[in-house]
């Protein structure tokens, strides 16, 4: 065994306190400065943080916020809303970059109810040529992005956005063929499970 | 020298019980807490079984390593140190037994009834009510046991170990009291006295109160007493001792809300809790500097001692978690890291680094100790620090980059920031599924390194015969002289400026004008006159603490004092306030008789372990869950369900949003609806009866609680879920799902779909 690098410091300058407990000693060390400028430092922040947003109320509430950057969403929403009409769509539905992404987008966010095969399941099919809410591309645009609450397909407006849903429904689209027959569906009948 | 000389024998017994209990505990909860990081990986390991499923067995392994394995811990450290440091023996064999196998009964009855449901649905917090008491017991006898031996002390002064010992034992006596109050609506269920805003504010002031002062403040008392007795050194600063115990002690109380950051609570609180968390900071490393210091000229111990590595391991931790905590604090933070993986990652830090490692420690010293037998293996114990250790870092890693990482693709924008980058929420978890590896492997590392301490334990005491320790001590009263009376405690400079500090800052903080202002004067002159005074007075203000030391009911009380000031200041008016008014612009109808079945299964399988039920005022959760949520949406609710981790995604606003089917396939089998989710299947929800027998009790206490029922009959209670039931069922049979109406996965459709629907309030004013 080598013997230890640091032998320990001689104490004599560094007084003890007087008593011991079972053994025990303490010194008196002076508390460090760094540490006590930390400790007066978040005092002092937090005087001026209370004062600046409970006293003087200089800042905004949470909601506040959120609601003003809920506001600039909805402006770049506004400012940047696609021209959905049909044509484009069906356009769309022959381009195999939009049907790509699309199919991601539904194989991710809408097989759980229409299955892959898009034949249907908790929700409608949706290659054959019944439509409960409309059949045409618009109409489907909007069912996607509203959503039918009562039937509890929920409004994907939010949460994919125009781009996302333009492109989902030119992947379902590319499974129909522009003029074909829409037929009105009262409601969806879903198959037993397997 | 008066009286004569007696040798006294220690109550070693039983510190000896609680050591072997910390090693079995310690075992059990770190096992169960593998398990489930597992079942996180593979669900097939919930086994479709509804007492292995992670609802049900997170809570057993938190109440398990917190309750069971550092209790025990504790409990062990604190009887050993105190009967050394007041040289007196325990004050009651029989208490110290009661003591003993108590906690060892509340610990098998916890283990039996979370495994079967039996929950308050309130983390850390789950025991049920005879539990409760059970543990207020216990902890009473524990109270008067330890403060029983104080009495007898034959060592005047209190060292700094005992000044945290009776910091835990008053606080967690009030936490525990005030955060279980519940009115019983059978044997095994009760619901909480508080519901919706005040019920959340109420668990996070226990929540965080029992990591300050269940996992922390025990833990620096025996850090004081074991680190420097292993180390041979002196403590490095008795006034560092004094100034971090009573910040530390004063701050930690107030800082709860911050686990409440960015949600529905009042925004003063919020900013409470952001601000005290960050004063916390210095009082904290306060004890780390204190436990590293004092390792001066004992580092090259650290080479040979497995004690000694353990210890300053443990203190390193304690300092890195102890940054953390304040920097998660900090609301943009916060906004990142709440509802992940970080948070786990950081509660690790502390308990698996501080706690777990400060046992180890606590263990190999104390063995050749009560056995009288040197330790079995050095070279295991050595082991067992760095495989730990690599298990921690491991698991802490992994945690870091997996919340992180999740935290950053649940909040990504795209498309000009209106919309979300990653609308699956899937998606982010399977990204971090690599992570979610690497902490079983972590965290089977630490499980492994402990074994190690087990089979130490077990050669070391094998055939070892256990001894008790004594001590020779002359049989004489302590000095009367020192008697601090209460007069003498409380007006005294030092007390004297700490009230009127307190006074004036709250004046400041919360009157109107003319309160305030004399509050904000009153407060900078307290400062001035206090700072102004230290260079001449400081002698005998050091003088006058040094005789609060001798007198442990003045100290006692003082603690309390600072202890308490925090969750009067915070929970009082929010409890004050008229439910009915408190509640932004929603407001919730109480659920129906069905629904609340439903809730109450939802709360027994522990759903709101990984779903949140609360959106935050942050723009990623509006898009990703809709509007944020009020507190009138969850005002009713007893207990709160707003949950503090998203494994899966929040459901505040799940109502309606799928139709029953959906719900109905899903629980079933999460996989068929949402391919890659890790959830567990609960194919017993749709074979299991629903018991409504229990409502018309449940629905009385709801309304002595203030829920807004009418005078139901038992009778009526029952219609209602009838009818209630057949209608979902027969919507379920419309869309091909067959299950009878009186199946408990019928009653928590219901309860899923109501969520989000309070009503807008319409205020008076809008009228005119």
């Amino acid at each position: 065994m080598t013997p230890p690098p640091n032998p320990p410091p001689t104490d004599e300058n560094e007084p003890l306190r007087p008593h011991s407990f079972d053994g025990i000693q303490e010194y008196d060390k002076r508390l460090p400065n760094w540490w006590l400028m930390t400790l007066f430092g978040s005092v002092v922040f937090w005087a001026g943080y209370w004062f600046y947003y409970e006293r003087a109320h200089l800042g905004h509430t949470n909601a506040q916020i959120v609601e003003q950057q809920l506001a600039v969403i909805e402006a770049a929403r506004l400012a940047n809303a696609p021209t959905v009409d049909d044509a484009s769509l069906w356009k769309m539905s022959r381009n195999p970059v939009f049907v790509d992404a699309g199919r991601a987008t539904f194989e991710t966010t809408c097989v759980s109810c229409h299955t892959k095969e898009l034949t249907g399941a908790i929700g409608p099919n949706l290659v054959d040529q019944l439509w409960i809410h409309g059949g045409r591309p618009t109409e489907i645009y909007t069912t996607v992005t509203a959503g039918v609450l009562a039937k509890g397909m929920p409004p994907w407006g939010p949460v994919l956005g125009p781009k996302k849903i333009s492109e989902s429904v030119a992947y379902i689209l590319s499974y129909h063929q522009e003029g074909e027959p829409i037929e009105v569906q009262a409601a969806w009948v879903p198959p037993p499970p397997k | 020298m008066s009286g004569q000389k007696i040798t006294i024998e220690y109550n070693d017994r039983v510190v000896r019980q609680f050591l072997l209990a910390t090693v079995i505990w310690g075992a059990v909860g770190m096992l169960v807490g593998v398990l489930i990081a597992a079942q996180l990986n593979f669900w097939q390991l919930n086994f479709a079984t509804p007492w292995l499923t992670f609802g049900r067995l997170r809570p057993f392994h938190t109440n398990a390593v917190i309750f069971a394995f550092v209790g025990n811990m504790m409990f062990a450290g604190i009887y050993y140190s105190t009967q050394r440091l007041v040289k007196a023996r325990l004050a009651s064999d029989f208490l110290s037994s009661l003591h003993f196998w108590g906690w060892q009964f509340i610990i098998v009855c916890a283990a039996v009834t979370l495994p079967l449901g039996f929950t308050r649905g309130k983390e850390y917090a789950e025991l049920i009510w005879p539990i409760n008491l059970m543990v207020v017991l216990i902890w009473v006898v524990f109270a008067v046991n330890f403060f029983w031996t104080l009495a007898r002390r034959r060592e005047p002064a209190l060292y700094v170990a005992i000044w945290f010992y009776i910091a835990t034992i008053v606080t967690v006596a009030m936490l525990y009291i005030v955060n279980h109050l519940s009115i019983p609506t059978s044997l095994l269920h009760s619901y909480p006295v508080f519901s919706g805003v005040q019920d959340a504010l109420v668990q996070w002031w226990y929540g965080h109160n029992a990591v300050a002062f269940f996992l922390t403040t025990p833990i620096l008392g025996i850090m004081y007493y074991f680190l420097p007795k292993a180390a041979e050194r002196p403590v490095y600063s008795y006034r560092l001792s004094v100034v971090h115990f009573w910040s530390l002690v004063f701050i930690y109380i107030w800082a709860g809300p911050h686990h409440l950051l960015n949600t529905a609570l009042p925004g003063w609180l919020q900013n409470l809790g952001m601000t005290f968390s960050l004063m916390l900071w210095a009082p904290s490393w306060g004890g780390m500097l204190n436990g590293l210091l004092t390792l001066r000229g004992a580092w090259h111990k650290l080479r040979t001692d497995p004690v000694l590595k353990f210890y300053a391991a443990a203190v390193t931790f304690y300092g890195m978690a102890t940054f953390e905590g304040p920097l998660l604090s900090i609301k943009s933070v916060n906004a990142l890291a709440h509802y992940t993986d970080w948070i786990i990652g950081h509660v690790h830090a502390g308990t698996l680094g501080w706690n777990g490692f400060m046992a180890a420690g606590l263990i190999y010293w104390l063995l050749p100790r009560l056995w009288n037998k040197p330790l079995y293996s050095t070279a295991l114990a050595n082991l067992h620090f760095w495989i730990g250790t690599v298990g921690i870092l491991l698991y802490v890693a992994a945690m870091w980059t997996s919340g992180i990482t999740q935290g950053l693709m649940l909040n990504a924008t795209t498309e000009h920031g209106t919309v979300l980058a990653y609308p699956n929420f899937l998606d982010t978890l399977n990204t971090i599924r690599p992570m979610m590896l690497m902490r079983v492997i972590g965290g089977g590392l630490y499980l492994a390194g402990w074994f190690l301490l087990v089979y130490n334990f077990y050669r070391t005491v094998k055939g070892a015969a256990p001894v008790n320790g004594t001590i020779e001590v002359y049989d004489e009263e302590p000095a009367p002289d020192g008697k601090l009376s209460l007069a003498g405690t409380f007006f005294s400079a030092p007390t004297l400026f700490w009230f009127l500090a307190v006074g004036f800052g709250s004046m400041w903080m919360f009157g109107a004008d003319l309160v305030s202002t004399t509050g904000i004067v009153g407060a900078v002159a307290c400062l001035i006159a206090a700072f102004a005074l230290v260079p001449s007075r400081s002698k005998a203000w050091g003088g006058w603490y040094e005789k609060l030391l001798l007198n442990a009911l003045p100290f006692t009380l003082l603690v309390f004092f600072a202890v308490v000031a925090g969750g009067l200041i915070q929970i009082i008016p929010t409890v004050l306030v008229q439910k009915a008014k408190n509640v932004e612009d929603r407001i919730q109808t109480p659920y129906t008789p069905l629904e609340l079945a439903g809730r109450d299964i939802y709360v027994r399988e522990g759903c709101y372990l990984c779903h949140s039920q609360m959106i935050r005022t942050l723009v990623p959760d509006i898009l990703r869950y809709g509007d944020y949520s009020r507190l009138g949406e969850s005002i009713y609710d007893h207990p709160f369900q707003w949950g503090s981790k998203r494994t899966g995604p929040d459901l505040a606003r799940v109502g309606v949003k799928y139709p029953n089917i959906w719900h109905l396939r899903h629980m079933e089998d999460p996989r068929s609806i949402s391919p890659g989710s890790n959830m567990p299947t609960y194919p017993w929800l749709l074979s299991h009866r629903l018991d409504a027998s229990v409502l018309p009790a449940k629905i009385k206490v709801q309304r002595l609680l203030g829920v807004p029922y009418g005078p139901l009959t038992a009778q009526q209670i029952f219609d209602s879920v009838d009818e209630q039931a057949k209608g979902i069922a027969k919507d379920l049979r419309a869309s091909g799902g067959y299950v009878e109406s009186d199946q408990e996965i019928v009653a928590l459709i219901a309860y899923l779909q109501t969520l989000g629907k309070a009503l807008p309030v319409i205020t008076k004013s809008a009228a005119h």
